[in-house]
C-alpha cells in the first residue's frame, strides 16, 4: 500500500540520513584524503598514490603504538572481567548496604573519563600524591608513576580498571539475575561446594553474557586516547602512546591530514579485523564451556 | 453496502495464508469464520482491515476498491484476542480514543463511550487503566471501544479464546445481545470453536488451509458439511472420518462389525468411501460387541470425550454426563448406523443423515 | 556451608568500595586545601592536618585569580541536552520503523540496518574528528555550539537506536495497529499510542545519551577552542603537574555533580528490577 510505504520511509530516513551525513560522509573524506599529501602547509586534495601508506609501513612509532594498545586494552579488559565477575557474584547474593554499594559502583563509569584522569594524575604525583605517600608508610620507596614506562602502564591501567570494572560488573550482574534457579538447586542437591557450583553451573551459564561483555569492553578500550592524553600525554617519550593518541598528534597537532587519514584507515581496519577474530575465538571458547556442562 | 472479498491470495515465505478467498459480507449480519489455527482466519481479518497486503485479489466496499485505502481511513473496528487497549489511558479514555480521532465532539464522545461501557457492564470501572483490570474486563473495554465507534466493519479475532471457560460462556451470551444492535455494520467474527461459530453466526464461513471450504447458515454447515475437513472442524470433538466400503446391505468400516446400511445411504454404488462417524453417534458399554481400548479421557463440562483405540483406528466418543472410565479400560463399541455421513474418497460429501437429529 | 565465601565476599566489596571512593575523597579534601596544605607533605584529614578553605570553590565561580566554570557548565548542558534530544527523536523514529516495518536496502534487511547503526560505536572519535574539523570549518561551524551538537549526535544516535529498537520490539504491535484502525496515521499511532507508553525505554536512552554526551572530551577539545568551552575541556585545561590542585579538584567535582545525580537515578531505576531484563 502506497500510503503505508510512505510512512515507512518517513520513520527510518531521517536517522539513516543523519548517520550518513555525520559518519559515513566524513569517513569517505578520510578515505580520499588518505591518498593525498594534504598537510597544514599545502592543504590540497592531490593524488599521491599510496605514498602515505608506504610511509606508515616504516613508521615504527605507529606500530609500537598499536602494540601498546594491544597490551593496554587486552590487560585492562581481562582484569576488569575477573574483578567485575567477582563483584557481580558478591552483590548478587544478599549483602548489607547493597543500594549504597550499587551507587558507589555505578559512579566511576558514569563520571567523565578525562576529569577523573586529572584527579588520578594528582594522586599519582611522585612527591605530593597520596599513592606514593601511602606506599611510603608501608615502607615502599616512591615510584615515578608517570615518568617511567613500566609504572606509567600500571597507572594507566589502574585508571581504566577503576573506571570500567563497574560496567563489567553491571553486565555480569544482569546476566546472573536472569539465570534460571533450577541448575543451582540441582547442584545444591548434588552437594556441590561453591567452587564446583561456580565451575560447573555459574560460569558456563554466563558464557554468552561473558562474550558480550568482553567484546563491548574491548571495542571501547581500543578507542583509548582521552585518558592517555590527560594522564601521561603518551609519555614518557612515546612509551604509552596509543594509535588514538598518535593520530591526534599527527592529524590534529601537526595537521598532517593526509598521513593521518591513512593512519586512521589502517587503525580502523586493524580494529575491525582484530575484534572480529577475537569475537569469533571468544564465542568458540565459551561455547565449548557451555558444552562441557 | 456490502464488503466483497475478491479472490484474495497471499503468500508468505512460500506458504499460502490466503488462497483465492472470495466472499460477500452483508451488513447487519454476523459472519463467523470457523477454522483451525493457521487456517487463514487472522490473515483474512488483517487483509480486510488493510493491515496486511495481498499478492492478488481485492476488497471492495460498496463496489469501491479498498486496495489503496490505508487502515486509518477504512472505518474498521477490530477486537484482538490479546485484550489490546492503550495502557496509558483509562477505560473511558480508551473507548473515547477512536471517537475523538473521528472528530466526534468531546461531550458527544464521552456520552457514547459511557453508553458503550454500560452495555458491557463496566460503568463502575471506567476510571481504571487496563493494567488494573482483569483479563475479562480488559476484553470488555476492547469490545466497548469497537462498538462505540459504530464502524462500518467490525472485526473480532477470536476475542474469547484467552478467557477462562466460565467467562467465555458468559461473554458469548452477552455478545449475541450486543451484536443485535449493530445495525448496518458488517460483523466478522473468527473462532476455532464450533459452538461459538454456530451460535453467534447468521452465516458461517469455514476456512481450511487458507481456502474457503464452505459458506452457509449454521444449520446447513452443521448438517451437510461439504467436505471431510469441514465435518471435522464444525464438530467438537472432531467427527471421526475413516475409510469404509458400501457392500450390498452393509457398511463396512475398518475395525467395526458390519453395519446395516441405513436408508439415507441407499442409492449409492458399492465401493470404497470415507465414512464420517459423529462422536455422539458412538456409544460404549460393557456388553458384547467390538472391543476397544481407552487411550485418553477428557471431561468437558457436562460431557465426556473418550478417545479409544479400535484395532489401530483412533476414534472419539462423546458421551453425555460424567463416565467413570479410565485409560486402558476395554470397552465395547456400538454405532448408530442412521447417523453416518458418507464422503467420496476425495473428501466430498455424498450423503448426510436426515435433518432434525444430530 | 563453609564461611569463607561470605568472608571473601565482604572483603572484596570493602576493598573495591575503598578503591572506588579514593579519587573522590581525594578530590573532595583537596578542593578545600590551599597552597600550604598541598605542598610539603601529603595531608588527608581536614582541621586535623590542614585548615579547610572555600577559596577554590570561590575561584571556579569567577573569584579572584580563578576561572569561571559557569560558562562551560552552561555550554555542556546545552550541548548535551540538544544533542541527546535530537539523537533520541531521530533514534526513536528509526527504531520504531525498524521494529514495525520490513525494510530492504540493497541486500540489507532490518537486522543488518540495526547492526549498521550500532556498529558506528566502533568508530574511534579521533578518526572522525579529523574530517569533522574540515567539514565544520567550511560552513563556519568550528568553535560553535551548533557544530558540537551536530557531531555529538553522531556519538549518541547509535546508542539511542540500540536501546529503542529493543524496547519497541517488546511493545505489542497490535497496539499501534489498533491505533491505525482507529483513525491514526502511522505517525499519529506512534506519537499517541506508543510514545506515551515508552517512558522506561526513553528514560534509559536519555540517561545513556546524557552520560555519553556530557563526558565527551575529544570532539569538544578539537572542534571548539575559545568561544565555546565545555566543562570537561575547562577542567582538563586546569590540569597541570604543578598545583593549584585545589581549583582543579573543585572544578572536577563541579563537572561530575550532574553525573552523580544521574547515578542515583540510575540506581533507583535498576532497583526496580529492570536489570534482569537488560540481557535476555
Amino acid at each position: 500500500m502506497t500510503a503505508l510505504r510512505r510512512y515507512k520511509v518517513l520513520f527510518l530516513a531521517p536517522g539513516l540520513l543523519t548517520l550518513f551525513l555525520i559518519i559515513i560522509f566524513p569517513l569517505l573524506f578520510t578515505v580520499r584524503v588518505a591518498f593525498s599529501s594534504w598537510n597544514v602547509a599545502s592543504p590540497q586534495m592531490d593524488w599521491n598514490a599510496g605514498a602515505n601508506f608506504v610511509r606508515m609501513v616504516h613508521d615504527g612509532r605507529f606500530w609500537s603504538s598499536v602494540l601498546h594498545l594491544v597490551v593496554l586494552a587486552g590487560g585492562t579488559v581481562l582484569v576488569e572481567y575477573v574483578i567485575g565477575f567477582a563483584l557481580a557474584l558478591a552483590v548478587w547474593r544478599e549483602v548489607r548496604g547493597r543500594r549504597l554499594l550499587r551507587v558507589l559502583f555505578l559512579v566511576p563509569m558514569m563520571t567523565t573519563p578525562v576529569v577523573m584522569a586529572a584527579v588520578w594524575q594528582m594522586m599519582f604525583h611522585e612527591s605530593l600524591g597520596p599513592v606514593n605517600d601511602l606506599l611510603g608508610r608501608i615502607g615502599i620507596a616512591p615510584v615515578p608513576w608517570l615518568t617511567s614506562p613500566g609504572p606509567a602502564y600500571v597507572a594507566l591501567m589502574t585508571v581504566e580498571i577503576w573506571q570500567w570494572t563497574p560496567f563489567m560488573m553491571l553486565l555480569m550482574l544482569a546476566g546472573l539475575l536472569s539465570l534460571p534457579r533450577e541448575p543451582f538447586m540441582a547442584a545444591a542437591i548434588d552437594g556441590a561446594g561453591p567452587l564446583r557450583t561456580f565451575r560447573r553451573v555459574t560460569f558456563p551459564l554466563l558464557a554468552p553474557v561473558s562474550v558480550t561483555a568482553l567484546i563491548i569492553r574491548l571495542i571501547e578500550a581500543s578507542k583509548m586516547s582521552d585518558t592517555v592524553y590527560v594522564l601521561t600525554s603518551g609519555g614518557p617519550g612515546s612509551a604509552t602512546e596509543t594509535p588514538g593518541y598518535y593520530l591526534y598528534i599527527r592529524g590534529l597537532k601537526e595537521q598532517q591530514t593526509g598521513y593521518a587519514g591513512s593512519l586512521s584507515l589502517t587503525y580502523l581496519v586493524l580494529m575491525i579485523v582484530a575484534l572480529t577474530i577475537i569475537s569469533a575465538l571468544l564465542v568458540r571458547a565459551f561455547r565449548s564451556q557451555e558444552e562441557l556442562r | 453496502m456490502s464488503v466483497v472479498a475478491q479472490s484474495l491470495t497471499s503468500w508468505v515465505d512460500g506458504e499460502a495464508h490466503l488462497d483465492d478467498v472470495t466472499l460477500t459480507l452483508e451488513p447487519g449480519r454476523i459472519h463467523t469464520v470457523l477454522g483451525r489455527t493457521g487456517a487463514g482466519k487472522t490473515s483474512l481479518l488483517r487483509v480486510l482491515a488493510g493491515l496486511s497486503d495481498v499478492d492478488s485479489g481485492d476488497v471492495l466496499l460498496d463496489g469501491r476498491s479498498l486496495r489503496e485505502v490505508p487502515p486509518w481511513r477504512r472505518e474498521t473496528a477490530m477486537v484482538y484476542q490479546q485484550f489490546i487497549n492503550y495502557p496509558h489511558l483509562t477505560a473511558l479514555e480508551n473507548v473515547m480514543f477512536p471517537l475523538r480521532r473521528a472528530k466526534v465532539p468531546a461531550a458527544e464522545a464521552q456520552r457514547r463511550a459511557k453508553e458503550a461501557l454500560e452495555q458491557v457492564g463496566l460503568t463502575h470501572l471506567s476510571d481504571r487503566r487496563p493494567g488494573a483490570l482483569s483479563g475479562g474486563q480488559q476484553q470488555r473495554v476492547a469490545i466497548a471501544r469497537a462498538l462505540a465507534r459504530r464502524a462500518r466493519i467490525l472485526l473480532l479475532d477470536e476475542p474469547l479464546v484467552n478467557l477462562d471457560f466460565k467467562l467465555r460462556e458468559q461473554l458469548r451470551e452477552e455478545l449475541r445481545g450486543l451484536f443485535s444492535g449493530v445495525g448496518e455494520t458488517v460483523v466478522v467474527y473468527t473462532t476455532t470453536e464450533p459452538a461459538e461459530a454456530l451460535m453467534l453466526g447468521d452465516e458461517v464461513i469455514v476456512m481450511h488451509e487458507g481456502r474457503v471450504a464452505q459458506v452457509g447458515s449454521p444449520a446447513v454447515i452443521f448438517e451437510t458439511p461439504a467436505t471431510t475437513a469441514v465435518a471435522r472442524v464444525v464438530n467438537d470433538p472432531p467427527m471421526n472420518v475413516i475409510p469404509g466400503t458400501l457392500q450390498g446391505e452393509h457398511v463396512a468400516v475398518r475395525g467395526l462389525d458390519l453395519l446395516p446400511r441405513a436408508s439415507h445411504l441407499a442409492g449409492f454404488a458399492d465401493g470404497p468411501y470415507l465414512v464420517g462417524i459423529p462422536a455422539p453417534s458412538l456409544t460404549f458399554g460393557t456388553g458384547p460387541g467390538v472391543l476397544a481400548t481407552i487411550t485418553f479421557v477428557e471431561i468437558s463440562g457436562s460431557e465426556t470425550f473418550v478417545h479409544v483405540d479400535l484395532q489401530g483406528t483412533e476414534l472419539v466418543v462423546r458421551a453425555e454426563g460424567i463416565h467413570d472410565v479410565s485409560t486402558g479400560d476395554r470397552v465395547s463399541m456400538t454405532v448408530d448406523p442412521s447417523r453416518l455421513f458418507l464422503f467420496t474418497e476425495d473428501g466430498t460429501l455424498a450423503a448426510a443423515p436426515p435433518h432434525g437429529r444430530s | 556451608m563453609s564461611r569463607w565465601p561470605r568472608r571473601a565476599q565482604y572483603l572484596l566489596l570493602i576493598v573495591w568500595a575503598v578503591f572506588t571512593a579514593m579519587p573522590f575523597l581525594w578530590a573532595i579534601t583537596t578542593s578545600f586545601k590551599d597552597v600550604n596544605a598541598v605542598q610539603g607533605h601529603v595531608t588527608y584529614v581536614p582541621w586535623l592536618e590542614f585548615e579547610p578553605t572555600l577559596e577554590a570553590w570561590r575561584q571556579i565561580f569567577g573569584g579572584a585569580g580563578g576561572v569561571n566554570l559557569v560558562g562551560p557548565f552552561v555550554n555542556s548542558l546545552i550541548i548535551t541536552v540538544c544533542a541527546s534530544a535530537i539523537a533520541i527523536v531521530l533514534g526513536a523514529l528509526a527504531a520504531y520503523g525498524l521494529s514495525r516495518f520490513r525494510y530492504r536496502i540493497g541486500p540489507a534487511k532490518n537486522k543488518d540496518i540495526v547492526f549498521f547503526f550500532v556498529s558506528q560505536r566502533i568508530m574511534p572519535p579521533v578518526v572522525l574528528v579529523i574530517p569533522f574539523f574540515f567539514l565544520l570549518q567550511m560552513p563556519g561551524l568550528l568553535d560553535t555550539r551548533l557544530g558540537l551538537i551536530i557531531v555529538t549526535v553522531a556519538l549518541l544516535l547509535p546508542i539511542a537506536v540500540w536501546v529503542m529498537v529493543d524496547f519497541f520490539d517488546n511493545i505489542p504491535r497490535e497496539i499501534d495497529e489498533m491505533a491505525m484502525l482507529e483513525g491514526c496515521t502511522p505517525m499519529q499511532a506512534f506519537l499517541r499510542a506508543i510514545v506515551p507508553n515508552s517512558a522506561p525505554g526513553l528514560t534509559v536512552a536519555a540517561m545513556f545519551c546524557a552520560v555519553f554526551g556530557w563526558n565527551d572530551f575529544f570532539f569538544a577539545f578539537r572542534l571548539t577552542f575559545t568561544q565555546v568551552q565545555t566543562l570537561p575541556q575547562a577542567v582538563v585545561a586546569l590540569n597541570s603537574s604543578i598545583p593549584p590542585w585545589w581549583t582543579l579538584s573543585a572544578a572536577a567535582l563541579f563537572g561530575i555533580i550532574p553525573l552523580l545525580v544521574l547515578a542515583v537515578l540510575v540506581e533507583r531505576y535498576l532497583s526496580k528490577g529492570n536489570l534482569a531484563g537488560a540481557v535476555r
